[in-house]
């Protein structure tokens, strides 16, 4: 009945005539490549305008200084990344009379120092995504093989091992802050026993904030690659474990020669994934500790981009071709399946 | 299972004989060993559970105690002596007074606004570049998904400067010829500022899951369509989209719970964490660390609010989560 009523109105619509109508036909007779570089014009007019704009500018903003209060922006080329890569524009930088301002008196973190703000943040960045994303590789990879298991409560371990992953990174932080905030937190007291946090000021420590962010990345990213890693496990063909089985393979044996092997890919795309995206941080570095604390690369974006833009435009185009020149590694492993 | 546990700790301290009996027992007999597994497997879980659950417990702990107890940090239990965190008193009020300091449910307001504005347009674009994607076939279609897969993989930071410059209502200026294109309306602290930089974020993860599940769209059933005099658009919104509604739910929680969960721009885009200025959900947490650093259970009560809807969200729709992010992260 509705297939009718439908080819009815159809039949009409293509009696009248009109603006719609007469779209509505030059739609119809496009051919199939006008046709579909017309309906991708919307993706690529925001794509466009919101990313790809912005990553130009941003190339052309870094190649001008452009100080807050000094006049009008001065090309100076490629200077800002030297400068950068050198550090010789520290003293200048308006960042750094208020940027990391404990720890110029501290010489016990050699990762973090005012001379050489740029390394700085390049040390935090790497440390952190090394770091958290070994932890989460291999945590994750214990949940995934639980989860691909059958047992009773599965669903229940599956949406608690989910939660963390979809709390609101402001409500992840905020947690972390309450955890390992000296005044309410019980773990401090603990882990600085341990040696392994500071006493006082803890979350002002840029190597225990740093600990303490990695340890709520690893919190809340784990289920991610929990779930890539499971999706792995469940393409492997299960009847390779029965003829396993009837080889007599342990089941040490059977994870070693047949589960890891296969999965391995699955586990390298999931780690090129957290990979690029540990990269980024920045939100959970702000509302744990702070970004003066923990220099992230884009905490030094947000905090200088007000201040000095070209010096900002410069780190937010370096940081843009590092995670560029991963997400490149990703695209060819795609490209070379057949994408 | 408790007793393999047990066992097993038991012998570890006692001699060596019998942990060598033990181990020859789980090598040699092979019921012993599924036990073993079977033991380690809970033990597993448990610790899973226990490690992702703790925070939230905390967070309930920090709420429902009063924060003068808070502030005196002392968490012993009182029988057994050991720190361990556990409510002191009971101050439900927590709850009420977290409305009355911050606006949390006009923040909370916002978000939802922000997350269902750019969840509607981000299904409406990606629909059309995923049917594109998934079912037909065109030259430069390969070049074409990298620049989308490429596009997403870019950090905020990288895009930041440029939109802030546009959303303050500057020029935009084309990059090296310096050509004005035009002058932009002032965005910051408007729903635009926000919306359109999550639309670019998130478009790319919908179009792969709708990219994945339009194409499993059998032919014929467009044909069909077509044959009964639809058009090709008829047919995407009236035969592909529905047929693919697992597909366009997934897409469509995946982004929403994005936008709610995004920081970077949220925290940006609105000058001050004022609900006026549309300030999501981060601008009210925000507040009460920045303005109440001492009202801890605040804080914690303004958390569990608003992690609510999202925990809601992920109970109702956790299978189309997992099979979302496993799509979207294993493009086969």
């Amino acid at each position: 009945m509705s297939t009718e009523q439908k080819s009815d109105t159809a039949s009409r619509e293509s009696r009248r005539s009109g603006p719609l109508v007469a779209i509505t036909r030059w739609l119809e007779n496009l051919g199939e490549t006008a046709f579909a570089y017309l309906l991708l014009v919307p993706v690529f007019i925001i794509l466009g305008s919101i990313a790809l704009y912005p990553l130009l500018r941003t190339f052309e903003l870094s190649m001008y200084v452009n100080v807050l209060g000094t006049g009008d922006p001065e090309f100076v080329g490629f200077q800002n990344y030297v400068d950068m890569f050198t550090g010789e524009r520290d003293p200048d930088f308006p960042g750094s009379t208020t940027f990391l301002p404990e720890v110029t008196t501290s010489s016990s973190f050699p990762f973090v120092h005012v001379e050489g703000w740029f390394r700085s943040a390049l040390i935090v960045t790497l440390l952190f995504t090394v770091v958290s994303v070994f932890f989460e590789t291999v945590i994750g990879f214990g949940q995934a093989l639980i989860l691909d298991r059958e047992f009773r409560g599965r669903r229940l371990v599956r949406v608690a091992i989910i939660i963390p992953w979809a709390i609101p990174l402001v409500i992840q932080g905020m947690i972390f802050y309450l955890m390992f905030h000296p005044s309410t937190g019980f773990l401090t007291e603990y882990l600085a026993n341990a040696g392994i946090l500071a006493p006082t000021n803890t979350l002002n420590d840029p190597l225990s904030a740093l600990i303490i962010v990695t340890i709520a990345d690893i919190w809340k990213t784990t289920a991610f690659m929990a779930l890539l890693i499971l999706a792995g496990l469940q393409s492997v063909d299960r009847s390779l474990y029965d003829v396993a089985k009837v080889a007599g393979a342990s089941r040490w044996q059977q994870f070693r020669l047949i589960t890891l092997p296969l999965v391995l890919p699955a586990v390298g795309v999931a780690v090129l994934f957290r990979t690029i995206d540990a990269m980024r941080i920045y939100g959970l570095v702000d509302i744990t500790s702070s970004c003066t604390v923990v220099p992230s690369l884009s905490c030094m974006v947000v905090e200088t981009f007000n201040t000095n833009r070209g010096l900002a435009s410069a780190i937010a185009f370096v940081t843009a071709g590092i995670i560029g020149a991963l997400a490149m590694i990703v695209i060819y492993r795609q490209f070379k399946e057949g994408f | 299972m408790a007793t393999t546990t047990e066992s097993r700790s038991d012998s570890t301290d006692s001699d060596d004989g019998v942990l060598a009996r033990w181990t020859q027992g789980v090598i040699g007999d092979d019921e012993k060993r599924a036990r073993l597994y079977r033991a380690l497997f809970y033990v597993a879980s448990a610790f899973f559970l226990v490690t992702t659950l703790f925070p939230f417990y905390w967070l309930l702990v920090l709420a429902i105690t009063p924060n003068s107890s808070i502030l005196t940090g002392d968490w012993s239990l009182p029988v057994v002596g050991i720190e361990f965190p556990h409510p002191q008193g009971f101050n439900p009020e927590a709850f009420v007074d977290v409305f009355q300091q911050v606006p949390l449910h006009l923040h909370v307001f916002n978000s939802f606004v922000l997350a269902t504005a750019t969840t509607i347009i981000v299904l409406l674009i990606a629909s059309l570049a995923g049917y594109v994607f998934g079912r037909l076939e065109f030259p430069g279609k390969g070049p074409l998904m990298l620049a989308v897969l490429m596009i997403s993989y870019f950090p905020p930071a990288a895009f930041l400067i440029p939109l802030f410059d546009a959303f303050l209502g500057n020029a935009v200026v084309i990059p090296f010829l310096g050509i004005e294109l035009f002058q932009p309306p002032r965005l910051v602290n408007t729903p635009g500022s926000m919306i359109l930089p999550f639309s670019a974020l998130f478009m790319p993860l919908a179009i792969f899951i709708l990219t994945t599940f339009y194409s499993q769209i059998p032919d014929g059933l467009e044909d069909a369509a077509r044959v009964e005099g639809t058009t090709r658009l008829g047919a995407l919104f009236r035969v592909i989209m529905p047929l693919s509604a697992p597909g366009v739910a997934t897409a469509a929680v995946l982004t929403f719970i994005s936008v709610y969960n995004e920081y970077f721009f949220s925290s940006i885009m609105a000058l001050e964490n004022v609900p006026e200025n549309w300030s999501p959900l981060v601008g009210a947490i925000l507040s009460y660390q920045d303005q109440y650093t001492t009202d801890f259970n605040l804080m914690a009560a303004a958390s569990i609010v608003g992690v609510i809807p999202i925990l809601i969200l992920v109970i109702v729709a956790q299978e189309r989560i997992v099979s979302g992010l496993t799509a979207g992260g294993l493009k086969e």
